[in-house]
């Protein structure tokens, strides 16, 4: 983060933060900040039959410099331009008086991260389990892309199967593509930040956050579900493709062929044989395959009753019997 | 068995900051302490996201079926706090990461798992027993038969965890489980406390504590020292009766 400021320590956070939210457990520490559940009092007051909400503060590192609360404002201000069920809703932006910190409130999002379902499965997930997740996923990042917002940071640990559906979140390293979300402050090439086994080869190699770096976050994420494990292990894009990993790349089973052929593409290290979108890697999970899905399981993703649903509703319908299913497993 | 407990957390008198983070969670048979590691206050919130997911987690099944869901929950602490953590060019890269020692407890079972140089004491019949092995440099160089334990503790890296919640992408954690009995009093705690107070010094105070205070009695001695880390002690006390 840019900083002509030397950092001085700041106030550590405290268990009360303006005046109305009260810290009750840690949820999650990520690289540049925290997660929190916390208890809004003034919910509470009236009775607000869910008063807890989620609240993401920067940690220590990055709250003393003089700019990490317009670092935590323009996350917030990404995440809410983003009006989708599968992506987190964010409810308000703070800065608590008596500390100084910054932080903004969230839903909070009750249930498994991608990465303990990924642990619960470690021989992939069925497809008609998985092709919910994926659509899920993939549209709430199409959705973003669409609106001019990046990630920049997609893993498992940061999209949650909550008890109201998938949910993408933490838009910590993400960034405005166009339009006046461009000008909103953000974290400088020189402290470029990412997870290793998620980053494209472009990001390590010092280059610019673009929807082809998602791409290929997703895509490690989507084969990680499908065959329980990281496409290349615990090696990085460069280090895979050092050791030519690229090539040997199965296809997890019972990803239709369509599918897959996509999937790959998406996992090219070179962003110029990523030839593919998110748009695109989304179609081909809808459509999955006709041969590809024996026609029981065809059958059993069908809606209940009435005409073939909207595109939408039917993977809503899917993913809330792959949640259940899921809960009713675990 | 009925059991009680008390617990007791302190900075010490050198510095500014608690990282390590306690629980005792008497209904549920859970008593936990993590000492946390890493710059910039990251260990208290290594430490405290371990001490809150374990306090989320539901234990309702056997003692091993909930050894099963704690070890679940910090193998995925640890993943997130080692290769699932963002990183960011330019920031000290250093170890985010705690101990841990958690103290499991059924009717008569007790089961004890950790990672690092938390301790777990128990107090028997006018003996104590300490249960858990250090993963340190230490212990390593004192179980070779390299060095006595006075040259080892003077060795300059004789501090340094062999193992801990965040050290490495895989996360082992060592357990010992024992049968109970009336009487028993168990101590879990971080180094700062075992290496402030001689065993001497814990049997004493484990002897004659009741069972709201010997927590806090073992904090204050401790604070009698120099007491340069932070200090922490759990007292689990179990007696006769139905649980």
């Amino acid at each position: 983060m840019p900083s002509r400021t030397p950092p001085v320590a700041p106030a550590a956070i405290p268990e009360l933060l303006g005046n109305r939210y009260r810290i009750e457990r840690l949820l999650g520490v990520g690289g540049m900040g925290a997660v929190y559940q916390v208890r809004d009092l003034l919910r509470e007051q009236f009775n607000d039959p869910q008063p807890t909400v989620a609240l993401k503060a920067l940690n220590d590192q990055f709250a003393a410099h003089a700019d990490a609360n317009a670092l935590l404002y323009a996350e917030y201000a990404l995440t809410c331009r983003l009006h989708h069920p599968n992506v987190i809703r964010p409810y308000s932006y703070h800065i608590d008086p008596a500390s100084g910190r910054a932080f903004m409130t969230l839903e909070l999002l009750e249930g498994p991260a991608l990465d303990q379902i990924i642990a619960d499965h470690p021989d992939g997930m069925a497809w008609p389990a998985l092709q919910p997740l994926a659509v899920g996923l993939l549209s709430a990042l199409a959705h973003a892309h669409d609106a001019g917002v990046l990630h920049g940071d997609l893993k498992p640990g940061n999209i949650i199967l909550s008890t109201a559906g998938l949910r993408l979140f933490d838009f910590g390293l993400g960034r405005g593509c166009r339009g006046p979300l461009q000008r909103l402050p953000r974290l400088s090439r020189r402290l470029a930040a990412w997870t290793p086994r998620y980053a494209a080869l472009e990001l390590l190699d010092g280059e610019e956050l673009t929807a082809a770096a998602d791409l290929y976050a997703v895509a490690c994420v989507l084969y990680e579900l499908a065959s329980g494990h990281h496409p290349f292990s615990r090696l990085t894009a460069r280090q895979a493709m050092r050791m030519q990993q690229e090539t040997g790349l199965q296809k997890p089973h019972g990803i239709p062929k369509p599918v897959w052929r996509e999937l790959r593409t998406a996992l090219a290290f070179d962003p110029a044989a990523r030839i593919t979108s998110v748009a695109a890697l989304l179609e081909a999970f809808r459509k999955g395959s006709k041969t590809g899905w024996p026609p029981a399981v065809r059958r059993r993703w069908q809606p209940a009753a009435g005409p073939p649903a909207a595109s939408d509703q039917s993977d809503r319908s899917r993913l809330d019997a792959a949640m259940k299913a899921f809960f009713r497993s675990s | 068995m009925n059991w009680s407990s008390c617990s007791q957390t302190d900075p010490g008198n050198q510095r500014r900051h608690n990282e390590d983070a306690i629980l005792a969670l008497q209904d549920s048979g859970l008593w936990a302490v993590a000492d946390g590691m890493g710059g910039h206050r990251n260990g208290a919130l290594a430490s405290r996201l371990i001490i809150d997911t374990l306090g989320a987690l539901e234990l309702t099944g056997n003692i091993d079926q909930n050894q099963r869901r704690v070890r679940q929950a910090l193998q995925q602490v640890n993943r997130r706090l080692t290769q699932d953590m963002t990183q960011v060019q330019g920031q000290p890269a250093g170890p985010v990461g705690s101990t841990v020692v958690i103290l499991l407890a059924t009717a008569n079972r007790a089961l004890c798992l950790w990672a690092g140089d938390s301790r777990c004491y128990l107090w028997r019949q006018q003996t104590l027993h300490q249960l858990t092995r250090d993963h340190s440099l230490l212990q390593q160089l004192i179980d070779r038969g390299a060095v006595t334990g006075t040259a080892a503790a003077s060795h300059p890296g004789a501090h340094v965890l062999t193992r801990a919640v965040g050290a490495h992408d895989h996360l082992k954690l060592d357990s010992v489980a024992f049968m109970t009995q009336p009487g028993d009093t168990l101590l879990l705690c971080s180094d700062g406390l075992h290496r402030e107070l001689s065993p001497a010094q814990l049997s004493s105070v484990l002897e004659h504590q009741d069972s709201s205070s010997g927590a806090a009695q073992l904090v204050s001695l401790a604070l009698r020292g120099p007491a340069r880390d932070n200090l922490s002690a759990v007292v689990v006390k179990i007696s006769a009766g139905a649980s």
